[in-house]
């Protein structure tokens, strides 16, 4: 599903250059939920950027669904990350003035659906993760974990094939992590979503399919 | 879309509240200086009615009293053949003093249907006036000796007045009362309005009356039509020979151009001072705007960057906020023109209603302009915003 080939990433200013990845190659598969781990500064949002097309590789090649990202320009990109990506973050990253449903129809707005399509979408996205009584609410009037399950909503209304979950428990504690994970585990079990999670948290990783750990920008596990 | 950004709007209408406002605030005056400034364009367009190039003032004060009409008569009508066989004079007249461009006015009002026409100007004038000034006949005639016994008194009316009694129909032959409506006047003839106060300044609507026998009593200025080879030599003349036949008398000599540029100097003076005090008003709203919205874009870098994570391309997002920009703009125009509107509905200051619609659009199309010139570089900034980098700010 996605294959990433020799990827480096390089940093630089006037006067440092950073290797913030180095030959880092992987192939996910269809499916499978995937879980990077390593210090932190050792590149796993980097690389999870990259993966989700918000950041270009120095070096290497990424494919997603057998396409090749690398000669798209920025409208394709967009429509890709539209179509074929979800994203979830450690800091919600809701738009506050923004109703549950509004902040959660927001990927559809940038493709060809009607309004009443895109609140039916999200209604049924917000179910999904338990917020059928919340849509009226405001970012501000939920708990961290219900923010997290609007982001997860928001991830999963344009029924993407991946998911890409930047430390979705990290300001979350345990029992309300659990929670988010378990959503996370539904969600590759039940609709065969494609996930790859960065976490510090070694119990959410071990309960994933697979752990990649890296370290200074290298692929150590 | 358009749905989406309203409810982002409506629901952060606190912060958008002072912006708004100043939008509001630049509207309205920007709705004053664009009204004057149609009003003097709309007059400016208009034909000046007669050709003021060649035509000298000559101002005297009345000198010569008695009681005898004719000895009176004759001492003006000698006057006048003196003057008009100097080198370089082609023709005088002898008229009241609410000449052209002069600050004087005479003003009285008709009858017409019943109603009343207030506020209209009454020039007493020769049959050389026609002449002198050059007059644009539009109907009928200028006066001439049929117009001396007549059962009702001939008068001439300018296309002003002939516009808010008849419209489009005829009006010579037509009658018009006094403003007591005891007594009723002729139309003879119709002439294209003068433009009596400057080129900027609407000169209302006004009627010629012929002067009689008396008339030399109270008259105190002649125009004079001059030739091309009337130079400040021939103006020493003129006023030597105005000082010889006038003893004692105080005679001044202007010439009509001289007191247009004057005229227009001072219609041109407030309209300048509130453009200037308007312009400086724009800059700070620009300004304002452009910090304000300068500010939003850097409060919403996460939004930002979510957006282009979730399909928005840098386009998009410099559209929305810059359509952010322009739908805001729209609230504060609907509010602006609901007051604006009020001015031609209640008839204030009494100026012509596409003067002020005139005004209304100039101004909207000006506000829209500003706000899209202050938001196109912040959208910019907004859709060269990294996404990877915006959303790890937080």
């Amino acid at each position: 599903m996605i294959r990433l080939q020799n990827i480096e990433k390089v940093y630089r200013t006037d006067t440092i250059e950073t290797l913030a990845l180095n030959s880092v190659s992987l192939d996910i598969a269809k499916g499978e939920f995937l879980s990077i781990m390593g210090p932190s500064g050792c590149g796993k949002s980097t690389l999870l950027n990259i993966m989700g097309l918000l950041d270009a590789p120095s070096k290497g090649e990424i494919r997603i669904d057998d396409q090749k990202t690398g000669g798209m320009n920025d409208k394709q990109l967009a429509q890709f990350r539209n179509k074929k990506l979800g994203f979830i973050f450690q800091s919600y990253h809701l738009i506050n003035d923004l109703q549950v449903l509004d902040n959660v129809e927001l990927p559809l707005l940038y493709r060809d659906t009607t309004a009443k399509q895109r609140r039916e979408l999200a209604a049924e996205a917000l179910a999904k993760v338990g917020l059928a009584n919340r849509l009226k609410h405001f970012p501000t009037q939920l708990s961290g974990g219900q923010r997290q399950r609007v982001a997860i909503a928001r991830a999963i209304v344009g029924k993407p094939e991946i998911i890409l979950a930047d430390e979705p428990t990290g300001n979350l504690d345990s029992a309300m992590g659990n929670e988010i994970m378990e959503i996370l585990l539904n969600l590759n079990r039940n609709d065969g979503t494609t996930i790859v999670m960065v976490t510090h948290d070694e119990n959410m990783a071990h309960k994933t399919h697979r752990l990649v750990r890296l370290f200074d920008g290298a692929q150590v596990q | 879309m358009f749905k989406h950004l309203f409810k982002l709007i409506w629901n952060k209408k606190k912060q958008n509240f002072l912006l708004i406002t100043e939008m509001l605030v630049s509207f309205l005056v920007l709705f004053a200086v664009f009204t004057l400034l149609m009003f003097y364009y709309n007059n400016y367009k208009k034909p000046m009615g007669f050709k003021y190039q060649d035509v000298w003032v000559i101002n005297y004060d009345n000198s010569y009293q008695t009681k005898n009409v004719d000895s009176l008569n004759l001492y003006y009508e000698t006057l006048r053949k003196t003057i008009k066989s100097l080198p370089h004079v082609k023709d005088i007249t002898f008229v009241s003093g609410n000449i052209p461009f002069s600050s004087r006015t005479n003003q009285s009002g008709l009858t017409f249907k019943g109603k009343h026409v207030e506020h209209l100007n009454n020039f007493t004038v020769e049959d050389y006036y026609e002449k002198v000034m050059n007059v644009t006949l539009l109907e009928g005639r200028w006066f001439n000796k049929e117009d001396v016994v007549s059962k009702n008194k001939h008068i001439v009316i300018d296309s002003d007045l002939k516009e808010a009694t008849f419209g489009n129909e005829p009006a010579v032959g037509k009658l018009l009362g006094n403003y007591d409506d005891k007594e009723k006047y002729k139309i003879v003839g119709v002439i294209q309005t003068i433009k009596r106060n400057g080129d900027y300044l609407d000169p209302g609507p006004g009627m010629y009356f012929r002067t009689d026998t008396g008339s030399f009593r109270w008259l105190d200025k002649i125009l004079v039509k001059v030739d091309d080879g009337a130079d400040a030599a021939f103006e020493g003349k003129l006023y030597k020979t105005m000082a010889n036949n006038m003893k004692n008398a105080n005679v001044e000599i202007e010439h009509l151009s001289n007191k247009l540029t004057n005229a227009n100097y001072f219609a041109l003076v407030p309209m300048i001072i509130l453009a200037i005090v308007s312009t400086f008003l724009v800059i700070n709203v620009a300004l304002g705007l452009f910090g304000v919205l300068w500010y939003n874009i850097n409060r919403r870098r996460s939004e930002i960057g979510l957006r282009r994570a979730i399909g928005a391309t840098g386009k998009s997002v410099s559209a929305q906020l810059v359509s952010e920009s322009m739908i805001l703009a729209t609230l504060a125009l609907i509010v602006g023109t609901f007051f604006a509107v009020q001015f031609p509905i209640l008839n204030v200051f009494d100026l012509p209603a596409i003067v002020y619609i005139e005004g209304m659009l100039v101004s909207i199309l000006f506000v829209y302009l500003l706000v899209l010139i202050c938001s196109l570089y912040p959208g910019k900034q907004a859709a060269a915003i990294y996404p990877a980098v915006a959303l790890h700010e937080e």
